[in-house]
């Protein structure tokens, strides 16, 4: 059951990102895929961390239409590792912590994702270091304000099951 | 199971899951430029219906809504409408009357006739997911006829291209894409550049030389050269130029005359490239 509703939570995240941005020109600068993956690797379960980054970024990749499938895949799969292994060894569940994982997050992602660009000669959108900035601290901001908002509806979908508890799986 | 033994999977899962993206992007990446992706076109086939579904019902419920705050203003824009009505049918048997005059003309000159295209209407399904590049999702696909390249506009001008095409859905690079490309002209000038897309929904227009008059405001139309768009086809208009005494090219702002980033609906011209070879040839 869980498995389903984490599975419905991506789908929905990105149809809404198809949505929402099609409506709001600024919700270009918001990653909702990137939110749920944050949320879900806050719940120290690297593996859970990382399929759910895969999927989500994944996802995104192909919604997107741009030339690099994958790339977002790979970044939001190291994210999740990450984010899930630091929420093991470090109490990251306090809302004000979470939110400024979100802003790590978010700032993490958009350097992975233009490293990766350019490795792979897929340049995107701008090569002005002044113009990836602005994008960057952009993107961090609509990712915060998508997280502080999504965070509180997917705390009610998803209550605490105890941190301890999915610690003490993950290390048995 | 010892203590370590679940991170040390974990670990491996990591490496397995990064790996299999660096090959998706590998394949990705070495597969030609504007090349279709199997697994986008198909996971998008199946994500559009639903899409489409979801936008409907929003449509709908902000439709009512919007319904009651334009009554008001209807009234004032049906004299208004009405008076264009009159106009631009004025306009049009103008045009008519002109087009056949120039049809008889271009035939007692022995002037070939050019061939007028099909097209398809669409609607926009998704627009610009991400910032990072300038993309449309659009309804229509290869059960359409839609095919990859073939060019995407509305009643006021280009939009972009089809670069990626599924059953029942397209992708459509913008021309304010920033890898975009249209072979243009000015209309008054006549001098010819290449349209690149820019940031902030603007193009620039490329080759321009230095000694050639451009005014702000002037009209961009396609070439026909780049072997994408027909001949003719508004591009935008020239929003500003600047001259630098010592650069021997103008560096002109092309403003998109069809609204790139909030158009609903849009035309597949129904053309291929070997369309416009043969029309190059008919001239």
């Amino acid at each position: 059951m869980q498995t389903f509703k984490i599975a419905a939570s991506i789908v929905i995240a990105l149809l809404l990102q198809i949505l929402f941005a099609k409506r709001f020109a600024f919700f270009q600068y918001v990653e909702l895929p990137l939110v749920i993956t944050v949320f879900f690797s806050l719940q120290r379960s690297p593996v859970q961390g990382m399929i759910v980054g895969m999927t989500a970024g994944l996802g995104l990749d192909i919604i997107a239409g741009g030339d690099t499938l994958g790339v977002r895949g790979f970044s939001l799969t190291l994210l999740g590792y990450v984010i899930a292994s630091g929420s093991i060894r470090f109490s990251l569940e306090k809302k004000l912590v979470r939110v400024g994982v979100t802003v790590v997050a978010s700032i993490a992602n958009t350097m992975l994702y233009v490293a990766l660009c350019k490795l792979l000669e897929k340049s995107p959108f701008t090569s002005s270091p002044d113009e990836l900035l602005k994008i960057a601290l952009y993107k961090a901001l609509g990712d915060t304000v998508a997280c502080i908002v999504l965070f509180v509806l997917l705390d009610r979908v998803f209550p605490h099951t105890g941190g301890m508890t999915i610690k003490r799986r993950f290390y048995e | 199971m010892s203590s370590n033994a679940t991170p040390q999977k974990a670990h491996w899962i990591l490496g397995a899951l990064l790996l299999s993206q660096v090959l998706l992007m590998t394949w990705n990446a070495r597969s030609a430029n504007g090349e279709q992706s199997i697994l986008r076109t198909w996971v998008m086939a199946v994500v559009t219906p639903v899409t489409k579904g979801a936008s409907w019902s929003v449509d709908k419920v902000t439709g009512f809504f919007d319904g009651f705050a334009e009554l008001r203003r209807a009234r004032e824009q049906n004299a208004q409408l009405r008076e264009q009505v009159e106009r631009l049918t004025l306009e049009r048997d103008e045009a008519a009357e002109r087009a056949a005059v120039n049809q008889r003309l271009a035939s007692e000159l022995g002037l070939p006739v050019l061939p007028q295209f099909k097209s398809i209407a669409a609607n926009v399904v998704s627009r610009n997911v991400a910032i990072w590049f300038r993309r449309l999702t659009i309804d229509r696909g290869s059960l359409d006829g839609v095919k990859k390249d073939m060019p995407v506009l509305t009643s006021l001008g280009i939009v972009g291209r089809v670069i990626d095409v599924g059953p029942n859905v397209s992708f459509v690079q913008l021309i304010t894409d920033r890898y975009a490309g249209v072979g243009a002209m000015l209309q008054q000038s006549r001098e010819m550049g290449e349209i690149r897309g820019q940031e902030n929904s603007r193009c620039e227009m490329k080759n321009v030389s230095a000694s050639v008059d451009v005014q702000v405001g002037e009209t961009a139309v396609t070439t026909g050269l780049d072997g994408i768009y027909p001949k003719g086809l508004t591009v935008g208009a020239v929003e500003s130029v600047e001259n630098d005494a010592n650069a021997p090219w103008h560096k002109i702002v092309i403003r998109p005359s069809a609204a790139v980033d909030k158009v609903e609906h849009v035309f597949v011209l129904l053309i291929e490239p070997r369309d416009l070879k043969t029309q190059e040839g008919a001239k």
